[in-house]
């Protein structure tokens, strides 16, 4: 139950499938929850790391690559005994994952110890890529987005503003990026409060939050949280006007929210309406995987982030090592990913475009201001 | 001017709290009266919550036929929990076994277990995610009452809870089969010598039971517009607070304590950061232990 290897590989498709630990087959590791709480991120994680693998390795590459998913379930102890697993590995010469901040710091001290290179899809507390020179993330950091929607906020005129997020490393990296970039712009923030992740009722909270009488609300939540937040938003009569970060951009946020995700504010890196070929490849891709659902960002977020491991790989080989993927993802140099050209920085930090997005009519509909 | 704020906090707590009660009541009856260690009601719950959401995505039929839907799995959910996890531990009848109290105590383990694997082959045949109950059916529609706003599912859980209450009261204290219900959780072996059969009788209190949750379930269902293989978890846990403040055996105590969880909660978020509300209602259970070892409303009695 513990160790559950749960799909080992797609290469049986062309025909080396009895020499799968050959030389010419590059191992990587993929931490990420497939049970639990968190199960359905890190499903979408594997959904969306098969499509790149599959293509990389059809794509008549020298070598072929393998990747071995471990079921970290947002624990993180569990993270912890998967990374000294992958370490162990002599084979494996890169990291993707985890889900959470939280997991992702806490394997990463041993990913640290070990020199092996871990890009993590969507850890973004400020904290995780100063654990050491190995520690890289594909997604913007909320010391980014934070003031972005700071100034996106104030230049609507919101001057006093109310912000909750939920009780986590993340929801507070995204309550302290926001609230010292309003505070920087001459604005209030006139409550501030963080809940626990997963509550049903939002109704008290709301009725606490409204008696600040705040201009909007800045929130930090997942698409589960944020449906029920709104919902009982709307069932309160309160027509406040909500922000959010990327985290909540989800189909899932509209379906189960309905009506009351009208008029909600967010930004994103990820636009499954853009008319990009490659982003309508992974589009569709993605569609005929989950009976016509549209990716999220998340998935979104992940696909790129394996394939921009499998470029570092590829640019390392012949014979790659952990070092040698090391310093090819950290040359990484507007990698043209479907969440926008990709550089890392020198602190290992992917540079993202953020899109402005506010929900119309039933879809997530890019705006100017 | 009484502030209206604290008259809605207290609103939002009593509907908070009666969505606790419709959990503890099955719960209690299970748990509590018939005195049997059982860990696997939030997974009926949950059952009778995805019984429902797949009834109306393929028939659409009307929302009292979903919850008849809802109960008819959840009788045949307790019937079948009640025959692996308890039957086979009643297997040997000698009085030394009907003694036994690791042979009760056992049922912890098995219920859990089933509760384990039912939680986790939901995910595999529904995944994990979030399910969303189609809007024409949800119960939440603002109403507005003086200066306080609720949702017609508070009034319809009210009203469905209140029924339960009565209505498992009046068996309980009335019939011949609360009476044989009383007697099995109080002396099984007692019980035998006098002709009751235990069997039958431990069998109708797990279908009363959870059909009961069941039916909390689906409601919660379409009370929150949510259904997902891990909501049961979250209940599970409150209605068992609500029972162990309650007495264990007092249906009564079980709803009145959910109530006051349910206030302490919204009551607590004035107070306090949301994120510790849950710990005000644990709070007020710890100090029920210490100062009321029986519960609020308990009766000495030896438990298992």
């Amino acid at each position: 139950m513990k160790f559950r290897l749960l799909t080992l590989t797609t290469l049986a498709a062309a025909g080396i499938a009895g020499s799968a630990f050959a030389a010419d087959t590059v191992k990587l590791g993929y931490q990420l929850p497939l049970t639990g709480d968190t199960a359905q991120y890190g499903q979408d994680f594997r959904k969306a790391a098969e499509i790149a693998l599959t293509e990389f390795n059809a794509a008549g590459k020298p070598f072929k690559v393998e990747i071995v998913f471990e079921d970290s379930r947002s624990d993180a102890k569990e993270g912890t005994n998967i990374a000294r697993k992958f370490v162990d590995d002599k084979e494996i010469v890169g990291v993707l994952g985890d889900f959470t901040s939280g997991v992702s710091m806490a394997a990463a001290q041993v990913y640290k110890e070990a020199g092996m290179p871990q890009l993590s899809q969507t850890a973004s507390h400020p904290d995780y890529t100063k654990v050491s020179k190995y520690q890289f993330r594909n997604i913007a950091t909320q010391a980014q987005e934070g003031p972005y929607n700071a100034k996106w906020m104030a230049a609507k005129g919101f001057k006093n503003v109310a912000v909750i997020a939920e009780q986590t490393d993340w929801g507070q990296s995204v309550v302290s990026g926001f609230s010292d970039a309003v505070k920087a712009n001459g604005g209030t923030v006139a409550f501030s409060e963080f809940f626990n992740r997963g509550l049903k009722d939002y109704r008290s909270l709301i009725s606490k939050l409204e008696r600040a009488k705040p201009d909007a609300i800045y929130t930090g939540f997942f698409y589960e949280d944020g449906a029920q937040f709104l919902k009982q938003l709307q069932q309160l009569g309160i027509k406040t006007p909500v922000y959010s970060t990327s985290a909540a951009y989800s189909p899932k946020l509209i379906e189960l929210a309905g009506g009351a995700a009208e008029g909600v504010h967010l930004t994103s890196n990820f636009l499954p309406t853009d008319p990009s070929p490659n982003v309508q490849h992974f589009v569709d891709e993605w569609k005929k995987r989950s009976d016509g659902a549209v990716p999220g960002q998340f998935p979104a977020q992940a696909y790129d982030a394996v394939r921009i491991m499998l470029a570092a790989v590829e640019k390392a080989s012949p014979n790659p090592t952990r070092e040698k993927v090391r310093d090819a993802l950290a040359q990484t140099k507007d990698f043209p990913g479907v969440t926008g050209k990709t550089s890392f920085s020198a602190d290992r930090e992917a540079e993202k475009e953020l899109v402005k997005v506010e929900v119309k009519g039933g879809a997530f509909v890019p705006v100017a201001d | 001017m009484f502030d209206p704020y604290y008259l809605q906090q207290l609103a939002i707590g009593l509907s908070l709290g009666m969505t606790y009660a419709l959990m503890a009541i099955g719960f209690t009856l299970i748990f509590g009266v018939l005195n049997v260690v059982n860990f696997a009601h939030g997974e009926i719950y949950t059952l009778g919550a995805f019984a429902g959401l797949v009834l109306i995505s393929a028939t659409a039929p009307p929302i009292v036929a979903v919850i008849l839907g809802a109960l008819a799995i959840g009788a045949l959910a307790g019937f079948s929990l009640e025959r692996i996890a308890f039957k086979p531990f009643r297997r040997f009848t000698d009085e030394a076994s009907l003694k036994s109290r690791a042979m009760r105590e056992s049922t912890l383990l098995s219920s859990l277990a089933v509760s384990i694997v039912v939680r986790e082959a939901l995910e595999i045949v529904f995944g994990s995610q979030m399910r969303s109950v189609p809007f024409d059916y949800l119960i939440n529609t603002p109403v507005r009452v003086g200066p306080v706003i609720l949702v017609t599912g508070d009034f319809i859980i009210f009203g469905v809870a209140a029924a339960m209450l009565i209505g498992l009261q009046y068996l309980l204290t009335r019939t011949r089969v609360g009476l044989a219900i009383r007697a099995v959780s109080n002396n099984p072996l007692g019980a035998k010598y006098v002709g009751i059969d235990t069997d039958r009788t431990i069998i109708t209190t797990f279908v009363v039971g959870s059909m009961m949750g069941a039916a909390a379930g689906i409601l919660m269902g379409l009370y929150y517009g949510a259904v997902f293989p891990a909501m049961g978890f979250t209940p599970g846990i409150k209605a068992f607070v609500a029972m162990v403040m309650g007495g264990l055996s007092s249906i009564p105590g079980a709803v009145i304590c959910a109530l006051i969880l349910g206030i302490s909660e919204s009551m607590a978020t004035t107070f306090v950061s949301s994120g510790w509300s849950d710990m005000v209602a644990y709070g007020f259970l710890i100090l029920t232990l210490i100062f009321f070892p029986n519960g609020l409303f308990g009766a000495r009695r030896e438990r298992v």
